[in-house]
């Protein structure tokens, strides 16, 4: 488990990173939190000849909190996504599912804008962005863009990034204090890849709820929103039948893959249930008044 | 002579001695150890399960700079011995395991060619680049595969896919059956896994031409039996082949083989001239370190109607994958299974096939508890069967079939003699102690809200430091110390066995300091290498508390002697009037402070001229201990756990544990062994499982896919302890390394029945208990089909 040969680069800004990117292609990887791609470098299963670390481009490291949306550096680290006030304020949903990933050390490593670079369909930043509908800041030698984290992931494993962009920033949506949320996932044990998760934003007007937010992840090779169980929620009067419902809706939407920690028949059992218990959680809270 | 020892260091709560080097990450394992001018190897493992080797080309490996060597099987064919490990059985078909495959692989994994580079990285790099042509043959993946008429035959003049097949019966199995009240039947399944310790393998192989020695650094718990085999393979006599294992980071089993690898090296270091480090990783660890636990059993159980177990007849098949391994054999498993399957129950009548099946798969070695848990899971699985039979509680009906405490001794069955236990003691005491009643009543009020909670409760007796007179090459009944007090009045033992967690160096340090009456700290503990120590044989099967911790207690005790003897002529009194008191030889009665153990033992080394000739002036003696066929370790367990319907999930609410390992020399040492034996069995039971696919792929090559409780996924241990003394072993020592592996397997399957039983009956018999599979067992309880379960999603 020793990686193949490769270059190491450090660049100290963006666009000498961006540089080396556009240079070497598909053969660079970037480095930032490394808790996935060291490994697979290690096991041979991923040999960038070049790899560029970005921990020494400064600017990447930020939350920046506005009147809509809170910005996040893709540098920030899950640690600092789980434990900030800002983020906390803003999205106690995205710090809620970062407190999530894997053990405190790789927390302490891990990187916001690598998680989404990585599209694992079983992380958990993938599945909130996707949720929230965050859009994501990246800048590659054609200038800077913004995607939109649902037309992020393509597939398992890949993004529509083209090999020489940089995730720089993420914005997520404040959640509004009318709002009310839940994250459940499914783990064999503690700090373990999820199998299914699933995360609701639910808001209520009227005793209706007037706006759901549904979003699943582990279940299928990417994080989706399930706009069919969100239909069925929006007008309704939240409950425990109402949520039942939306639950059976989600399972029977998903097509979910099949794996060692689950077969596709187990995995939309567990949505059925992970879904109601995220819905329970965004009613509890709606109830007790605070999102 | 008497001696006296204030405080008496047995049974106290001593703090571990080797703690501090270990907490600071002070220890020294094979891949701390240094030697100038070391070449690292990496291995070129076969991508197939099952194949002809048609030709192996390590040219262009060869041309990597820095790549200094490479070997294959071809190389080695005619100048290294495979190792042909067989077990003495007329059911028994001897096959070859070569270090390096030569012309056919039998397992994905295995070894075919070396590299060795100037480091790790370079060898990979080398590994990479040989090229080695195959011929695909069909893999038998499963039992059931190799049994097939039309399967290829694995190992040459084989009649059949199979290393060993034996029975065993006793009393008049068919009369019972035919006599009795009912007679159930059930099948049962533990799946592969293995013991995976923390630090995986790993050697460094050195050989001294000067000298022509070859030394072994190995992270093994057998050094003496690597000696020999090694000296065997490589046609060296043992005297020219020392083997020292230094701190081990986990053994569990595993790591008391002789590796393939470890051989390889050897052959790499002598042709090189350099020291060969060869540190395994996991992904190696996963596909190669010999496997364990996949049994299959049947079983026949005949019950009166009172409850009472009148016979039980049994067929266990082991998947022992591709060869028989040093030391055990690949009957290992099976042929214990034929004389540990009645625990601790009054059964008269039993009668037990065996089969040992060879696949496409890793070997199948050792792992704490070899096959107790899948018997232990058999037996317990038949008591709560008969107990639901019959509407009765499994706690009743295992009193009314545990062996009365007036039977002692008490001939099994199958031929055990076991010695003093506390089978119904300890049931009583862990009722109590997990207020078994109100638990009853817990799970009833839980119930009636919904929820899914379920009771667990296992017996068993173990068999500790055993000894295997009849079928084995090798017969592990004794182990070996030598104590050497030194001038200055320290003493050193130097023991047969290993230590890797036991805590050794503290427990026989407390029976030698009762012995000498000697502080603990000028007590040295050694063990590890061949070149020190006198033969012994290793640390396994709960044996060292019991046959070191007595061989050290023997040999002491001599050395205690001899310095009563020579204080005495000192002081010129009779032997028989001195005695030993907190470090002194002291005449009893005298008032007069005596002389210290260190004036004493100064004066027999550098005053030899004090003594009448010919009087010895070493303090040393060595000992042995042979336990005869073992002691006779018992326990009894409880079990709460909460069973999550919609998901599988379980969770241990309570897990309440009484042990009886007879006299205990450091309870929290004893304490430590149960929580890492428990959550090594909690891992079987619901994490950890190899899965191969139907190529014989494994799946499971990572701890992202093979998963290991971690101390989140453990409860709170409750124990409490009985001692009941054995009568054979010095000070009624039992072992107790492995019993806290034993019982988890029984007790979860058991707990999840009882759990899921408002949902409806269903008998839970395969494990790991997954989240999918505790929802399959939840399906069928409900009557569900497989479809309906899909549609319910």
């Amino acid at each position: 488990m020793k990686p193949a040969a490769f270059a190491y680069c450090a660049p100290r800004t963006l666009e000498e990173a961006i540089s080396l990117l556009d240079e070497h292609g598909y053969d660079a990887k970037l480095l930032a939190g490394g808790q996935s791609l060291v490994p697979l470098m290690n096991l041979r299963l991923a040999r960038p000849t070049v790899l560029v670390d970005i921990n020494r481009v400064d600017g990447l490291a930020f939350v920046e909190s506005g009147d809509e949306v809170v910005r996040i550096g893709a540098m920030t680290r899950h640690h600092t996504v789980a434990t900030s006030s800002e983020i906390r304020g803003a999205s106690p949903l995205l710090s809620h599912a970062a407190g999530h990933i894997g053990y405190r050390a790789i927390r302490h490593r891990g990187t916001l804008g690598g998680s989404l670079a990585h599209a694992d369909p079983a992380s958990e930043l993938p599945c909130v962005a996707v949720t929230q509908s965050a859009t994501v800041r990246v800048t590659g030698s054609a200038g800077e863009r913004t995607i939109r984290a649902d037309e992020l992931f393509l597939a398992e494993m890949t993004t529509t990034l083209a090999p020489d962009e940089i995730v720089t920033s993420v914005a997520i949506p404040r959640i509004r204090p009318d709002e009310g949320w839940g994250f459940r996932e499914f783990v064999r044990k503690v700090g373990d890849f999820a199998v299914v998760m699933a995360a609701a934003l639910l808001r209520v007007a009227d005793g209706r709820v007037a706006s759901a937010r549904l979003g699943l992840g582990g279940a299928e090779g990417t994080p989706r929103r399930v706009t069919e169980a969100e239909q069925a929620l929006v007008g309704s009067v939240l409950g425990a039948e109402t949520i039942e419902k939306a639950a059976r809706v989600a399972a029977e939407a998903v097509e979910p893959t099949s794996d060692i920690h689950g077969s596709a028949d187990y995995r939309r059992r567990l949505v059925h249930a992970m879904t109601r218990r995220a819905l329970q959680d965004a009613l509890g809270r709606l109830e007790a008044g605070h999102g | 002579m008497s001696y006296r020892k204030q405080p008496k260091l047995l049974g106290a709560r001593v703090r571990r001695v080797e703690d501090p080097r270990f907490l600071m990450g002070k220890a020294r394992y094979i891949e701390d150890i240094e030697l100038p001018g070391m070449i690292d190897a990496a291995f070129v493992r076969s991508p197939f399960a099952h194949a002809e080797i048609l030709s192996v080309d390590v040219s262009e490996a060869l041309a990597v700079p820095g790549v200094i060597a490479a070997l294959h099987g071809q190389d080695l064919s005619g100048r290294v011995k495979p190792t042909v490990c067989d077990a003495i059985s007329d059911g028994w078909q001897s096959s070859e395991f070569p270090a390096l495959a030569i012309d056919r692989v039998r397992y994905a994994g295995e070894a075919v060619a070396v590299i060795a580079a100037d480091n790790r990285y370079l060898a990979e790099d080398g590994a990479a680049l040989v090229d080695v042509d195959y011929e695909p043959l069909t893999p038998l993946a499963s039992v059931e595969a190799a049994q097939e008429p039309t399967a290829p035959l694995l190992h040459k003049g084989w009649k059949g896919n199979y290393f060993y097949r034996d029975r065993h019966a006793g009393g008049d199995p068919d009369l019972a059956f035919s006599n009795a009240d009912g007679v159930l039947e059930i099948e049962l399944a533990t799946r592969r896994h293995g013991g995976i310790p923390m630090e995986g393998r790993g050697c460094i192989a050195v050989y001294d031409p000067i000298e022509r020695v070859l030394t072994l650094w190995s992270s093994t718990q057998i050094p003496h039996l690597i000696r020999s085999e090694l000296a065997n393979c490589l046609g060296l006599p043992e005297n020219r082949v020392r083997v020292i294992a230094p701190d081990v980071g986990g053994g569990f089993g595993p790591k008391s083989h002789l590796n393939p690898e470890e051989v390889a090296a050897c052959v790499l270091a002598m042709d090189t001239r350099r020291p060969v480090r060869w540190i395994e990783d996991r992904r190696e660890h996963m596909l190669a370190c010999f496997h364990s636990r996949e049994h299959y059993h049947k079983a026949r159980v005949a019950y009166s109607e009172e409850g009472e177990v009148l016979a039980l007849s049994a067929e266990v098949t082991v998947d022992c994958g591709a060869y028989s391994v040093y030391p055990w054999t690949a009957a290992l498993d099976p042929g214990m299974s034929l004389f540990i399957m009645p625990g601790p129950y009054r059964i008269r009548n039993f009668r037990c096939e065996t089969l040992a099946v060879a696949t496409n798969k890793c070997p199948y070695g050792a792992y704490r508890g070899v096959a107790r848990s899948a018997n232990c899971l058999t037996i317990e699985r038949a008591m709560d069967a008969v107990a639901d039979a019959l509407g009765m509680d499994p706690v009743e009906v295992r009193k009314r079939n545990l062996i009365r405490d007036e039977e002692f001794p008490y001939t099994s069955v199958s031929g055990f003699v076991y010695d003093d236990t506390s089978l119904i003691e300890s049931l009583d005491k862990v009722c109590a102690e997990a207020d078994y009643e109100g638990m009853r009543e817990r799970q009833r009020l839980a119930r009636e809200k919904g929820r899914l909670l379920g009771i667990g409760v296992v017996t068993f007796i173990e068999q500790t430091a055993p000894a295997v007179d009849e079928g084995v090459p090798i017969n592990f009944r004794y182990d070996s110390a030598l104590v050497r007090l030194d001038p200055s009045g320290s003493a050193t033992v130097q023991l047969g066995t290993h230590s890797h967690g036991q805590g050794h160096e503290t427990t026989i340090a407390q029976i030698v300091a009762d012995q000498l009456t000697i502080p603990l700290d000028q007590i040295r503990i050694l063990y590890g290498d061949t070149q020190q120590t006198a033969q012994g044989i290793g640390t396994f099967a709960s044996r060292t508390a019991v046959v070191a911790g007595g061989a050290a207690h023997i040999a002491s005790g001599q050395v205690r002697d001899m310095l009563a003897e020579r204080g005495a002529h000192l002081m010129e009194a009779a032997a028989e009037d001195v005695e030993l008191v907190d470090g002194r030889v002291t005449v009893r009665g005298s008032g007069t402070r005596g002389l210290s153990v260190a004036e004493v033992a100064r004066a027999t080394y550098y005053h030899p001229e004090l003594f009448p000739f010919g009087w010895s002036p070493l303090l040393e003696a060595a000992g042995t201990f042979d336990a005869g066929h073992g002691t006779y370790a018992n326990a009894s367990q409880i079990v709460l756990v909460e069973v999550d319907p919609e998901t599988g999930a379980v969770e241990i609410l309570e897990y309440h544990i009484v042990e009886d390992c007879g006299r205990m020399i450091n309870p929290t040492i004893v304490e430590g062994q149960i929580h890492g034996g428990v959550a090594q069995g909690i891992g079987g039971a619901f994490f950890e499982e190899l899965i191969y696919d139907e190529q014989g792929q494994l799946l499971t090559t990572s701890f992202m896919d093979y998963l290991i409780p971690g101390p989140t996924e453990l409860p709170d241990f409750r124990i409490s302890h009985l001692e009941t003394p054995s009568p054979t072993s010095p000070n009624g020592i039992k072992g107790v390394g492995e019993g806290g592996a034993v019982a988890p397997y029984a007790i979860m399957a058991a707990a999840v029945q009882d759990a899921i039983r408002p949902i409806g009956n269903v008998f839970v018999n395969e494990l790991p208990l997954t989240p999918e599979r505790v929802l399959g067992f939840v399906d069928r309880a409900a009557g569900r089909t497989d479809r309906e379960a899909r549609r319910s999603g």
